[in-house]
């Protein structure tokens, strides 16, 4: 019914920086290591910015084109947090 | 047919719908979850309210108000997720920026939908037709937000005739309707179609024999006022049907207030009470956001019978801190029937006047008031929402989640200073 499962965990994740070629966002997640696995992000679904207090958030939705993952950096901490992941 | 009086200028007022919202921008998050039957509520629970369905949903059957046990039961497949309205606060800026690049004039009328009018500033617009600037604003959507995006845009010359025109062609329609095809276009609707005629008010027309847009349209102002709006509504129909334009105003905020559907139906203080004090907590907050203070106050609930009862009071002096909107709200609710059990309770502050807060007052503890309710939202600005509260709202503020604004964007912004 839900298929979205909370994580909620710091994880390792390697980011590209690009010019200006993708209007979403400059900043492109790459790979994510999580439990010792890799992931590799196939796709950048969509970018928002949010707010905690006055922290911001930059959330990543990305695929790896099975599975679908969301990502947040913490602009203050500079930590790469998974949040969730959707299981099909 | 007699002559019909229609604004015959060249069509300038755009609207632009989003495509089910919240479930398409769900689908653009989650590529696993396209093309698959998806909803959208505030809070999962199993008689949770759908509030947006993906169009695969639709097309099952599944609809908009539809309760998450009657979806299940069209199609078990059925995905249901919780809103996220930061997510959607983004796709609504990056809307309102798009739509404020044409022209200055932009109303946005929900957190989904927005009008352009472009009576000032299409000559500047590189003298495009609003059919190619329509087609470039959904390319850009896609562009900046996600392939997945797609928008209906509707072209007439008012609002009501633009809004008409969006809905004709769901998904990704772009129609435009002005006095060459309105009568054609009318031909081809029901009355409930027309954008503020629902079931009540369609029964009235049937009453004085009007059966279609057509009849409608060609019912006299005498006729749509004495018998059937009984009010001037007859006068603003007669116009708007025509394309010309009475829906261009902008309404007074009236009163503000906060609703809450109780997970477990209750009679007990112990349970009640905390989940009251949240709800006044986040009435003042919005009361504060508008910078204005109220002097009534109401408290409304509806019992697990179907019954309603609700209590209201007027005061001379006004407020707008939590802690005094609680005392009230809670003298009013103590007088609620007690052996009855509450299904949903909610709180209205009224009679709103501009706040005088930045004025000192003679009273200490008037000042005291602001002072420390000022204090306690800066700190909640500065480091997210409720990490400074009531301890007697505890539980509720881990419960009672933000609801999405529908019908207004003006709390956005409150909305998202969470966490």
């Amino acid at each position: 019914m839900n298929p979205i499962i909370t994580i909620d965990k710091v994880v390792d994740v390697i980011a590209v920086f690009k010019k200006d070629k993708n209007k979403k966002t400059n900043c492109l997640p790459a790979k994510i290591r999580y439990q010792n696995q890799e992931i590799i992000i196939k796709q950048l679904a969509l970018y928002h910015p949010t707010k905690a207090g006055q922290r911001t958030i930059h959330v990543f939705d990305v695929s790896d084109g099975q599975n679908d993952y969301r990502l947040e950096f913490d602009t203050q901490n500079l930590i790469w947090r998974l949040m969730a992941m959707t299981i099909n | 047919m007699k002559n019909l009086l229609l604004n015959k200028e060249l069509p300038q007022i755009m609207h632009i719908d989003l495509n089910s919202a919240f479930a398409m921008i769900e689908q653009q998050a989650h590529p696993s979850l396209r093309h698959k039957a998806i909803g959208v509520t505030n809070r999962i629970s199993k008689h949770c309210c759908i509030i947006a369905a993906s169009y695969e949903a639709k097309n099952l059957g599944i609809k908009v108000g539809m309760r998450l046990d009657e979806a299940l039961l069209i199609t078990p497949n059925f995905i249901i997720l919780e809103t996220d309205p930061a997510k959607y606060h983004y796709v609504y800026q990056k809307l309102m920026s798009i739509m404020k690049s044409y022209s200055p004039s932009v109303k946005m009328k929900s957190i989904d939908e927005g009008i352009i009018d472009f009576h000032d500033s299409l000559k500047y617009v590189h003298h495009q037709s609003l059919e190619s600037i329509g087609q470039e604003i959904k390319e850009k959507l896609k562009q900046e937000i996600g392939d997945w995006i797609t928008v209906n845009i509707g072209i007439g010359t008012n609002q009501f005739l633009a809004k008409v025109a969006a809905s004709l062609h769901k998904p990704d329609g772009m129609d435009k309707i002005d006095h060459k095809n309105l009568i054609k276009t009318y031909q081809q609707l029901k009355l409930t179609d027309l954008t503020g005629i629902a079931s009540h008010y369609e029964a009235r027309l049937n009453a004085a024999g009007i059966y279609t847009p057509l009849d409608f349209l060609q019912a006299s102002a005498d006729t749509l006022n004495r018998l059937v709006f009984r009010s001037v509504n007859g006068e603003n129909w007669y116009q708007r049907l025509r394309g010309f334009e009475v829906d261009n105003f902008t309404t007074k905020l009236g009163h503000i207030g906060r609703q809450w559907v109780l997970n477990k139906p209750t009679n007990q203080n112990n349970l009640l009470l905390p989940s009251l004090q949240f709800l006044c907590q986040t009435t003042g907050k919005k009361l504060r956001f508008k910078n204005v203070d109220a002097r009534g106050i109401m408290i409304w609930l509806r019992f697990n019978n179907g019954e309603n009862w609700y209590q209201r009071k007027m005061y001379k002096v006004s407020f707008f801190s939590d802690h005094d909107i609680y005392q009230k709200a809670l003298y009013l609710f103590n007088q609620r029937p007690n052996n009855m059990i509450v299904q949903t309770m909610g709180i209205t502050c009224y009679q709103l006047t501009k706040s005088a807060r930045n004025q000192i007052s003679l009273l200490d503890q008037v000042n005291r008031d602001h002072w420390l309710t000022t204090a306690i939202d800066t700190i909640n600005e500065k480091y997210g929402d409720f990490k400074i509260f009531s301890a007697g709202s505890l539980n509720s503020t881990k419960l009672i989640k933000q609801k999405i604004p529908f019908g207004g964007t003006e709390y956005f912004s409150l909305l998202l200073q969470h966490n």
